[in-house]
């Protein structure tokens, strides 16, 4: 299911939760859409899932506008949806196969249907015979399977992920997004994952949006954004994350200069050596490393560049001829 | 102890339970869909499912000002009320429209408060999935909150004990009625001894019983 957000606005009285966002997720793919706490993301896949509607603009889901949707008809289309939480939303008045149970009953599905599904369910997020267990005596990580489980109940093709890994710990965080990757193509889902956490968009996402201050500030492919981040949000995001893996081996604290990204086929040829050749420049290498980005390799190396400003200036230039993304100021 | 004691503290024994089990379930009645009203007509924020700040206000001074009104007057006003409803303005049957009335809006504060525990994630996850109004008030809110509420049970039925000593006022009956009238007014001490020791026991089970209840729930969750 394609999902297409026209020009949506969202204001808390003077804050301007979401303003004039337009995005076009694409189908059958799983979508980030990042920011930084308070950049409007909680209040945009609010808006994207039909539980508020925004002041102004327009959600379709393939061609059908739901924004604007009421009643009865609202109450139906929301039952085609999946949607997880941060922290589960789970019933605690139920265990995790009442749990599971619960958006069937709500439609109206027979017992004995209900029942066979919820085991169906069960296996398939790796939980078989954990029906019976209350909510309380699971791990976080067990409780968002049932959470996922509850959510693709119905059948979804619509999967809203909201900050779903952001209570769990990595290694769980690692097997919850392996599993929605799963189901993803098992189930021919459109995932849309809002986060807030670098290495979720790296580890599960294909296509990102990132958001600032209610607009989207980013768009394009994971290994695009990785390989030439744009504004300053997504350098910030992505420098986090390369301080935080260790992929990147720093062997001096002294910060480098630039920073250079080497994508795809760039990883493979000599450039720094041509480079250095070409233009006379030399390279101190402060640190360098390489990270997978959805199955792309993608160098990064942060460097000095030497020995004058002009050797820089025609060092940068090259580089970036040669297809490698130059940060720092010339 | 003579047998004229045993029978009589059996009669009352008797009456206030007739009173409080009736008024009990009445208050219920009348409470439960006040309680959820004010809580799912309240602001969003709090749980609210469908925000309605007026009539939620509204509602919320009807319950104050009846809670504000002292037993033994509301015993009085009401007596025009029980004749209609019951037939009859006297006696243990007339005293529990004015014990359900009096403990209606306590249920209604107490129901509304167990409600206001209940995760507003969790409703809005079941709001997401796409439940009903109706369904998220019997499938998610009331069930989440029923520990709660069963304390809040617990605690109505033992006011409820409380306030039916006063039915003696309208004839009502009643060991808080025996006490008053056999122990304190004729002093004959084992008739208060007997009607306390009995109010203590019944409070005390039905304390115990709450308790056990909401125990082996909170056990299974």
């Amino acid at each position: 299911m394609h999902i297409k957000l026209k020009n949506l606005k969202r204001d808390y009285g003077t804050l301007h939760a979401v303003q004039d966002v337009t995005l076009d997720i694409p189908s059958n793919t799983i979508y980030g859409i990042i920011g930084r706490s308070g950049a409007g993301k909680s209040t945009l896949v609010r808006l994207v899932s039909m539980l508020e509607r925004p002041d102004s603009g327009e959600v379709y889901y393939d061609d059908e506008r739901v924004d604007n949707l009421e009643g009865k008809a609202l109450i139906q289309r929301r039952r085609r949806i999946g949607m997880i939480f941060q922290n589960f939303n789970l019933f605690s008045s139920r265990n995790a196969a009442g749990n599971i149970a619960y958006p069937m009953e709500i439609c109206g599905m027979d017992r004995v249907h209900i029942s066979k599904r919820v085991e169906e369910l069960l296996s398939l997020v790796g939980l078989q015979g954990r029906g019976s267990a209350p909510i309380s005596t699971l791990s976080g990580g067990q409780k968002q399977r049932v959470a996922i489980a509850r959510a693709l109940a119905c059948n979804p093709d619509i999967l809203f992920c909201d900050e779903a890994t952001s209570a769990l710990d990595p290694q769980t965080t690692r097997s919850i997004l392996a599993l929605i990757k799963e189901l993803q193509a098992k189930m021919n889902l459109t995932v849309v994952m809002i986060t807030h956490q670098m290495e979720v968009v790296r580890d599960a996402c294909e296509r990102v949006a990132v958001i600032d201050s209610g607009r989207i500030v980013e768009e394009g492919t994971v290994s695009d954004i990785f390989a030439n981040p744009k504004s300053e949000v997504t350098k910030d995001f992505i420098s986090n994350l390369t301080n935080v893996k260790d992929s990147i081996v720093r062997w001096s604290d002294e910060e480098g200069r630039f920073t250079l990204r080497f994508r795809g086929n760039t990883t493979d040829s000599p450039i720094i050596s041509n480079v250095s050749i070409e233009t006379g420049a030399t390279f101190n290498i402060r640190a360098a490393g390489v990270q997978e980005v959805s199955g792309e390799d993608i160098g990064v190396m942060v460097v000095d560049i030497g020995p004058d400003e002009k050797s820089v200036r025609a060092a940068v230039e090259m580089l970036r001829k040669y297809g490698v993304s130059v940060e720092g100021e010339v | 102890m003579d047998a004229q004691l045993i029978s009589q503290v059996m009669e009352a024994t008797g009456e206030t339970l007739i009173m409080v089990l009736f008024s009990t379930v009445f208050s219920l009645v009348l409470g439960l869909p006040i309680g959820v009203l004010l809580h799912i007509t309240g602001k969003e924020e709090s749980g609210g499912i469908i925000p309605s700040p007026v009539f939620n206000n509204v509602l919320s001074r009807i319950v104050n000002v009846l809670r504000s009104f002292p037993f033994i007057i509301l015993l009085i006003v009401l007596i025009p009320l029980s004749r209609v409803i019951v037939g009859t303005s006297i006696g243990t049957k007339a005293a529990i429209v004015p014990l359900s009335i009096a403990a209606a809006p306590f249920v209604a504060r107490i129901i509304e408060s167990a409600l206001k525990e209940v995760d507003p994630g969790v409703l809005q996850a079941a709001k997401a999935m796409g439940s009903t109004n109706w369904q998220l008030v019997y499938k998610v809110l009331l069930p989440e909150a029923m520990p709660a509420l069963i304390s809040g049970l617990t605690l109505t039925i033992i006011n409820l004990i409380g306030y039916s000593a006063m039915a003696g006022t309208i004839g009502g009956g009643g060991l808080g009625d025996l006490a008053i009238r056999y122990g304190y007014q004729r002093f004959r001490p084992s008739y208060l001894v007997a009607a306390v020791i009995i109010i203590l026991i019944m409070v005390e089970i039905i304390q115990v019983a709450g308790d056990m209840i909401v125990k082996k729930m909170m056990s299974k969750r």
